[in-house]
């Protein structure tokens, strides 16, 4: 069995050897040439003027393409994969990302006025200089929680609002009761601080138009490119057939490189004006920028708990940034993922929530590592958190009389989903152990007394992760649907290749799944390779993201496998003169059991392709493709304990310890998955300490255009983990498996800030918002401090 | 500054010639003038270190480096470090710890820990820590990255004896 096992990474060695292959690694016959942008630097202008004619004809230049150009040229807009729908069902406020200003105003810094194609990077720059455009600034504002007070500037003033949508779900009445009959109630106001994704490598795009043939090819930074092509049709109207979409090396995605962004149809569009391959590579300042930005929810929240400790309800009030445009999943932040999960790993029997849409002269909002779970975990984990620290009850202990007992799985939560399994107070019972958390409570106590100031912070909370099944996701307004594929192709010499519609870009795919098809066909792992990111290849695919792929096209691969030997079964018996269920599959051999009878899995792959000796209604060929929808999504859950240190002089905060204990159901591959687990912590904690795409709250100018500017952990700023695990089931799929991509970033965010509060309790602080950066925490103090004289 | 003059170099131990233009950043002249596309480039304002490169000995960020400056230089990219039969043991730690995901910063962090090892053979946890601390990687948490340096420094020091 190759399932369960660490292997490792059958990836790696080109990694190892810069032999990757990115985007912009990538050399064709023709000379490539380079696309330029000019891009907004207001976040809120009319554009008066737009002069290019000092740009045409400086040297290199191959074309100079604005708005105008594109109406001209009669190509479309984005179009949402996951639409806004008011809660009446009816279309909302939508405003589609543009791919480049058509209508004469820009809505926030950064958005594309004008493109410049030429020979070479630097004179599509200089040329990009060379383009005059005039604007007149228009009030903005780039801060969520003002965006529908009276006074602020209109991002959309055709609409009226800033509100793109409200939507509400759960028991209002029920949970309002709880409030009211309450014998505690906490209230915290919980902002989520805007972040983006980061991926160290930028966003690329390449374009060509091959005449001859009229055939287009786009290559791609991209975690789905089958749905990159479903969206050019609607972009530049190219039809799926005509185009080819390759995603190949991706260097980290993170959700944030799911997106149809406008660099993507423009650069095909001025390879098909200029006659050239064009390539366009992101700066850091334009990805920083232009990357889609992340969480800035702001909510209020309210719990009620009964003498014990025990929730009785929670509702919230949140504001959803959308930015200045919807991008194209969006609404799966608000309306899909937030809400659901709102009852994290607690038995809360009311749960209410509204969530209000709003536009501000932002960069526009989208899916990154999460989506909707880090704001939810860290709302309800703050309430929770201060909730026992208000009720003078032991934090991890008023936790455990929460949690929803093993018993009571399938859980139906107040807010309608069902988790098909879990184990909460067995992985708090875990992680109470390996944290050693009275030695933990002990030793606040003795530093404290020194005037030390340490804190434990912890989080208990289910993911929804799979995305899956294509009704439920379809109901919850995606507008694709969510299954995945794979074809498994065995060649004449028994050897094989998978072809799947998910995207790798660091999950180890060429690993996992050739773990999963060796064991299904009996073969060794090295004779599978994988073939992903190609739309030429792959017949279909969903891609990569919201930890779905091995649920979605994992299962396809293990279904495709279990075609493919059940075809070769009926081939083998007819050569062996037996019944199908009478042979087994081992070590590339079928076997008539009972017997020494035995053909090579070789030896029937060849007869499946060359013998005229088959069955007579067994068609020639040994190759088979699954379209795998799943019963169900799948629910991971987790409990992190973490140890932060605050000090006193600087108020720096020293994460020194952390534990997170995982049910992620059936484990492909250890080594993989707790890659997984640290790469997403250090994301949270990335969130909860230091990450902020921070815009000047009166010119709205973007102030975290370079790595100096937006700060990502450091090797130095995060412990190594202490893992451990605990694992169910999943009940959707035959594997049993659970995503395991989002639960440490999901988690981290509330865990360390929990930490934080419980090391300055004390002094009566209550509540910093993230980044907690040392000039917040002093900030925090001092209020605490002049509060309490 | 934007007349093309060649610059000679000796790469991976190889004489190399090639046109760069006085502007032309290091990091562009190795991948596009040279083809040694494993030097990534993921900031061009030297914070991430993906482009990392040891020129004479020491590690540089390419992207703040002109190609011009590097004329008469001994350059060492990811690509001179060893071959699928060769590898390094740092290439070999980093994948028997799993030391990379998306394999885009590896080139930067694998001859950052080279310089490392090359300068303090007996480096510990802490100092590798704050070695590797120069260089951004958004995928791994580092736990893994500070194993493999870690279990490669043992390594060699256990063929050096």
């Amino acid at each position: 069995m190759y399932v369960g096992q660490a292997i490792l990474r059958r990836e790696d060695e080109r990694f190892l050897r810069g032999r990757g292959h990115y985007v912009e690694d990538i050399t064709l016959d023709e000379p490539i040439a380079h696309a330029a942008f000019v891009r907004s630097p207001h976040a809120h202008a009319a554009v008066t003027r737009v002069d290019t004619a000092r740009a045409v004809g400086m040297p290199g230049v191959l074309a100079v393409l604005t708005g105008a150009d594109w109406t001209a040229a009669g190509y479309g807009e984005a179009e949402g994969v996951w639409p806004v729908k008011d809660m009446s069902g009816a279309d909302a406020r939508t405003v589609n990302r543009p791919f480049i200003c058509t209508d004469g105003v820009v809505r926030c810094v950064g958005e594309i006025v004008a493109m410049v194609v030429a020979e070479d990077r630097h004179q599509a720059q200089d040329a990009a200089e060379a383009i005059a455009v005039d604007y007149e600034e228009k009030p903005a504002n780039t801060i969520t929680a003002r965006a529908l007070d009276p006074d602020t500037p209109l991002v959309h003033p055709a609409h009226g609002t800033n509100e793109v949508l409200v939507t509400e779900h759960g028991l209002k009445e029920e949970t309002e009761a709880a409030l009211a009959r309450a014998h505690h109630v906490t209230e915290v106001v919980v902002p989520t601080n805007r972040v983006t994704a980061a991926s160290i490598e930028p966003r690329c795009y390449m374009g060509h138009h091959d005449t001859v043939n009229d055939r287009y090819t786009v290559w791609t930074t991209n975690q789905a490119p089958h749905i990159v092509r479903r969206y050019f049709t609607k972009s530049l109207g190219i039809p799926e057939h005509k185009l080819r979409v390759i995603a190949p090396d991706v260097g980290g995605g993170f959700g944030m490189k799911l997106y149809h962004y406008p660099e993507e149809p423009l650069v095909l569009w001025g390879a098909i004006v200029s006659r050239r391959p064009v390539r366009w590579v992101g700066t850091r300042s334009e990805c920083l920028l232009g990357d889609t930005h992340a969480r800035d929810h702001h909510t209020v929240g309210r719990m009620a708990f009964d003498e014990e400790g025990r929730i009785l309800g929670v509702k919230f009030e949140t504001l959803g940034a959308f930015g200045a445009y919807e991008s194209q999943w969006n609404a799966s932040i608000t309306n899909a993922y937030h809400f659901t999960m709102l009852s994290l790993a607690y038995d809360i029997p009311a749960i209410h929530t509204t969530v209000r849409g709003v536009y501000t002269n932002a960069t526009p909002v989208d899916a990154y590592r999460g989506a909707g779970r880090p704001e939810t975990i860290y709302q309800v984990e703050r309430l929770i958190e201060n909730g026992a620290h208000e009720m003078g009850i032991d934090p991890l202990e008023l936790r455990a009389r929460n949690l929803i007992p093993a018993e009571k799985f399938p859980y139906q939560t107040a807010i309608g989903i069902i988790y098909d399994s879990g184990d909460p107070p067995a992985l708090m019972e875990k992680a109470r152990a390996l944290c050693d958390y009275d030695a933990l409570r002990a030793e606040q106590a003795a530093l404290r007394a020194e005037g030390r100031w340490m804190g434990i912070g912890m989080v208990a909370f289910f993911d929804m992760a799979g995305a899956g099944p294509v009704k439920m996701m379809n109901d919850l307004g995606a507008k694709i649907g969510c299954y995945d594929v794979a074809s498994v192709r065995v060649h004449p010499d028994g050897r094989i290749t998978v072809f799947a519609g998910s995207h790798s870009h660091g999950q180890g795919h060429e690993t996992t799944w050739s773990q999963i098809a060796a064991d299904r066909l009996g073969c060794d792992i090295d004779h599978i390779d994988l073939v992903e990111g190609d739309t030429d290849r792959v017949p279909m695919g969903i891609g990569t993201w919201g930890s779905r792929s091995l649920s979605t096209a994992g299962m396809a691969v293990y279904t495709a496998a279990d075609r493919v030997v059940a075809k070769a079964k009926r081939m083998a018996a007819h050569m062996l003169e037996c019944a199908a269920e009478d042979l087994d599959l081992a070590d590339g051999e079928f076997t008539v059991k009972g017997t020494d009878r035995k053909l090579s899995f070789a030896e029937v792959a060849n007869a499946s392709y060359h013998s005229g000796d088959r069955p007579a209604d067994l068609e020639i060929g040994l190759e088979e493709t699954s379209f795998f929808d799943p019963a169900d999504c799948t629910y991971p859950s987790a409990v992190h304990v973490c140890v932060v240190l605050v000090d006193p002089e600087t108020c720096a905060v020293t994460l020194r310890d952390y534990w997170a204990v995982d049910d992620v159901g059936t484990v492909i591959n250890p080594m993989v998955l707790h890659g997984q687990v640290h790469g997403g912590l250090v994301q949270g904690i990335g969130q909860a300490l230091m990450e902020e795409c921070a815009y000047d709250p009166e010119s709205g100018q973007y102030l975290a255009g370079t790595f100096m500017d937006y700060a990502i952990p450091h090797a130095e700023d995060v412990p190594s983990f202490g893992l451990d695990s605990h694992f169910t089931r999943a009940l959707g799929n035959p594997l049993g498996a659970k995503g395991a991509g989002e639960s440490g970033t999901i988690g981290a965010p509330g865990c360390v800030a929990n930490g934080v509060i419980d090391a300055l309790w004390h002094l009566g602080v209550r509540q910093i918002t993230q980044p907690m950066t040392p000039k917040k925490i002093w900030r925090a103090i001092e209020d605490a401090g002049r509060a309490q004289q | 500054m934007t007349t093309p003059r060649t610059v000679e170099l000796v790469v991976n131990g190889e004489r190399r010639a090639a046109d760069a233009e006085p502007r032309t950043l290091l990091s562009d002249f190795l991948r596009e003038g040279l083809g040694l596309t494993g030097t990534h480039v993921g900031c061009e304002h030297g914070v991430c270190g993906a482009c990392t490169v040891l020129v004479d000995g020491q590690s540089v960020r390419s992207c703040l480096m002109l190609a011009v400056q590097a004329e008469g230089s001994e350059v060492r990219t990811i690509e001179g470090l060893g071959g699928a039969d060769d590898m390094h043991p740092l290439q070999e730690a980093f994948w028997e710890k799993h030391g990379l995901q998306c394999g885009f910063c590896t080139p930067g962090m694998l001859m950052t820990a080279v310089e490392l090892l090359e300068s303090t053979p007996g480096a510990g946890m802490d100092e590798i820590r704050e070695a590797i601390s120069s260089n951004l990687c958004r995928c791994t948490g580092y736990q893994t990255i500070v194993e493999a340096v870690q279990a490669a420094a043992e390594r060699m020091q256990g063929e050096g004896q």
